[in-house]
């Protein structure tokens, strides 16, 4: 039963694969940034073994607390892959306990299971400081993989009646999207906290010895203990470890049985609010339908609400680390002017999160796009009113996050250059999206999938558009942008790069509508076949 | 006979090496009821595809009300109302959201949208679910909403790819009064079903269809020629004759 769900499991990767080229570079470009993300984990680790070799074992406990907590919250956030749900093996003759292993087994063998393997692997260069803990390492690197697995497992168990609901599942999505976003200003805020402390090494060595008696550091705590050589600790914490995953295990398989005979079936939403003023405030024609729909969907579709947020967030999370890490060099800038102005401009980055808005945006309909091709909807009239839904929305926003930015810094003199750069950016990448997803509209989740599930990156499309903008931005958007950076001395050319931006953005957004429909207009049923593809 | 209302001439679309639709011609004459049948992968949804401007053909014309699908969409689009298999609909749109989306993307005054959308809703039992998204809604009600989507701007031509399939026996007779009602006052109507019955009982001409191929085509009568259509269906196709010994393990004793 395990040879066979695994190998279904690897049969379903392979097909996903060998569907399009595009899958394939892909794949090998997700395989990149994995390696490089492991070689990081390598270099930290032989690094740190070199230098601190006595700060080496609590670090790694640290690190595997962190895998395991990983695991659950990613197994929340991709919760709506139902590859191996259950239910799927309701009508089989077979019992819980001969399926779980296999299921177990699959489910494993994915990008993440795969590289935690390989993340676990690498840390025993590092348990290497001494003969003992790397052997203790080893014997129970199965059981710390094993507890990360298992506890994706036990809280989509615990979780899955909750998130039946499509309601309910929007909302932990963009809980977690607010989360990952947030993920770097937490770590620093914490590292900050930590090494604000008089003694950093000590306070991490408290916290990795309360860790590894926890659930979650267990498994880690073992070779832990025995580096520091108490062995006695070290078996109660393999107790814990054993105990924990055992209780994992149970806490799974009988949701698993009882998933078997009770299936869950997702509930719906309810009514909507029909929300009158949108269509009111803009006009009842083909452009100002198709405006007010992105309107509605960036609320109603986490997949378009997690841009939303994104969006705002990026720069007011940029904004805030640099506050809490150079908070003295902002000071000295905002006395002295100069480079010190810099993070008056950070609201520009927002651009980074409306390239793949600008881009994907066809693609996210999917095959629901047929609509437009139907009813005759001229390949102008679709840019058009994409273009002004992304306006309408993200104009405030944007708007908003220069002024709060501005606000904090308190230096009102760069509101303009501030306003120059963001607005100008985000023009430039809107009319270029337009057009470049006309002959490369990029992948999307499905809709019903997660935001984060398989496709969330936009596929090797999206990567390629998105450099193409960069260049653009470094090009065409340079005038608006060096005439911001330089109003950091003299602030009147914020105001050129204010006019600049209104200039250049608005020939930007003109030049991808016409361009773009124009494109659409021969390949509507092109451009249709691709994005009804669902990865 | 007048000039028909839809006419392909020698459609052809090859998926690889497979070819789906073969050399395809058919006429449909104004004010029928046109069921177009065949067996699964024969080639229906392709060819109304082909029809109705999602799918490029690779090779031959589809001319709706005299103008070309391929060489002047807008004009072929505007009198086409079409509800496509299989295909996903702007889903997180509430019922009478999606309606007057429609309505507005065919062009038409808000005033009418606004106006048909809730006859519509109403006529079709969708009154209760019209502020539920459509996402919510169950396979039938889709199917319904779809076809209010597809009836909303008054088209003259309708191409219904499966109408029936998982809709209830009362939204089905309603359907079928529309239907019945849209052809008594000139429009014409090409659908495709697996139901022969339904057929039989709803449709005035029919085209069967199999690998991409054109069997046979004509009026109802002309077609069955004297048997049923189910039984001429099966001759025309050719059964998949089960051997005495196959499945002999399903015979329970």
């Amino acid at each position: 039963m395990a040879a066979l769900l695994v190998g279904l499991r690897l049969r379903q990767l392979g097909r996903a694969l060998l569907r399009s080229p595009w899958a394939i570079v892909t794949m090998v470009l997700g395989a990149v940034g994995a390696l490089g993300l492991l070689s990081l984990l390598a270099l930290a680790v032989t690094g740190m073994r070199a230098a601190l070799p006595d700060a080496v074992p609590d670090a790694l406990v640290l690190l595997g607390s962190a895998l395991v907590v990983g695991w659950a919250v990613g197994a929340v956030l991709t919760s709506t892959d139902a590859t191996l749900a259950p239910e799927r093996f309701a009508l089989l003759p077979v019992p819980a306990r001969r399926l779980l292993p296999g299921v177990l087994l699959a489910t494993a063998l994915g990008v993440g299971g795969i590289a935690t393997a390989c993340a676990l692997l690498l840390t025993l260069i590092g348990w290497s400081v001494a003969i003992a803990p790397l052997v203790a390492a080893m014997l129970v690197l199965p059981l710390q993989l094993l507890t990360c697995v298992l506890a994706g497992r036990a809280v989509a168990a615990v979780l899955a009646r909750t998130l039946a609901g499509r309601r309910a599942r929007d909302v932990v999505l963009v809980i977690g999207t607010v989360l990952l976003i947030c993920a770097g200003l937490i770590a620093q805020g914490a590292i900050a906290a930590l090494t604000a402390l008089p003694d950093a090494g000590t306070a991490i060595g408290v916290l990795a010895e309360v860790l590894a008696w926890t659930p979650v550091g267990a498994a880690w705590g073992v070779p832990h203990a025995i580096a520091s050589g108490s062995p006695l600790v070290a078996l109660g914490q393999l107790a814990i470890a054993l105990a924990t995953a055992a209780l994992l295990a149970w806490v799974w398989g009988r949701d698993f049985a009882r998933r078997l005979t009770a299936p869950i079936v997702g509930g719906g939403g309810g009514r909507v609010r029909s929300g009158g003023w949108i269509d009111r405030m803009l006009p009842d024609s083909p452009v100002g339908a198709i405006a007010a729909r992105g309107l509605r969907y960036r609320m109603r579709d986490p997949r378009h609400l997690v841009n939303v947020i994104g969006v705002v967030l990026l720069p007011l999370i940029l904004v805030a680390t640099n506050l809490l890490v150079g908070g003295d060099a902002l000071q000295a800038g905002a006395d002295d002017g100069g480079a010190g102005g810099m993070p008056a401009l950070l609201p520009a980055l927002a651009g980074l999160v409306l390239m793949s808005v600008a881009q994907l945006d066809t693609a996210y309909d999917g095959s629901a796009l047929s609509a437009h091709v139907l009813a005759g909807v001229s390949g102008t009239t679709d840019r058009a009113g994409r273009a002004l839904g992304i306006a309408v929305l993200y104009t405030p926003l944007l708007l908003l996050v220069c002024v709060g930015t501005i606000a904090v810094m308190g230096r009102w003199d760069l509101l303009p250059a501030s306003l120059g750069a963001t607005l100008g950016t985000a023009a430039l990448v809107v009319g270029l999206g337009s057009a470049i997803s006309v002959w490369m509209p990029g992948q999307t989740p499905a809709p019903e999938q997660s935001p984060f599930g398989r496709g969330s990156s936009g596929g090797a499309q999206a990567l390629l558009g998105a450099l193409l903008m960069v260049v653009a931005v470094w090009t065409v958007g340079l005038p608006v942008l060096g005439t911001a950076f330089a109003a950091m001395w003299l602030p009147w050319l914020g105001w050129v790069s204010l006019g600049l931006a209104l200039g250049i953005g608005a020939l930007s957004v003109w030049l991808g509508i016409r361009i773009g429909g124009r494109a659409l207009e021969r390949r509507w049923p092109e451009v249709l076949e691709q994005v009804s593809r669902e990865p | 006979m007048t000039e028909p209302v839809l006419a392909l001439r020698e459609l052809t679309k090859r998926f690889g090496t497979k070819l789906a639709v073969d050399r395809l011609s058919l006429d449909v004459p104004h004010g029928t009821m046109f069921g177009l049948l065949g067996p699964n992968g024969a080639g229906k949804t392709t060819t109304l595809s082909m029809a109705t401007g999602l799918l490029r053909p690779d090779a031959g014309t589809a001319i709706v009300d005299g103008a070309d699908v391929w060489a002047d969409p807008p004009a072929a689009k505007a009198h086409m109302g079409v509800l496509p298999d299989g295909v996903r609909m702007f889903d997180r749109l509430s019922g009478a959201e999606l309606l007057r989306y429609h309505g507005l993307l065919r062009g038409m005054p808000e005033r009418d949208v606004t106006a048909r959308a809730d006859e519509l809703l109403a006529a079709l039992g969708l009154a209760e679910a019209g502020s539920t998204l459509v996402v919510d809604y169950s396979a039938g009600m889709r199917k319904k909403i779809g076809l209010a989507c597809a009836l909303i701007h008054a088209p003259r031509l309708l191409l219904l790819d499966e109408p029936f399939e998982a809709v209830d026996p009362i939204s089905g007779e309603t359907i079928r009064e529309i239907l019945r009602g849209f052809v008594a006052s000139g429009g014409t109507v090409v659908l495709s079903s697996h139901v022969m019955e339904l057929v039989e009982s709803l449709c005035d001409r029919v085209a069967i269809i199999a690998q991409g191929r054109m069997l046979a085509t004509g009026t109802l009568d002309e077609v069955r020629q004297g048997q049923s259509l189910q039984r001429r269906f099966l001759d025309l196709v050719g059964t998949h004759a089960l051997g005495a010994e196959s499945l002999s393990w399903l015979r329970s004793s």
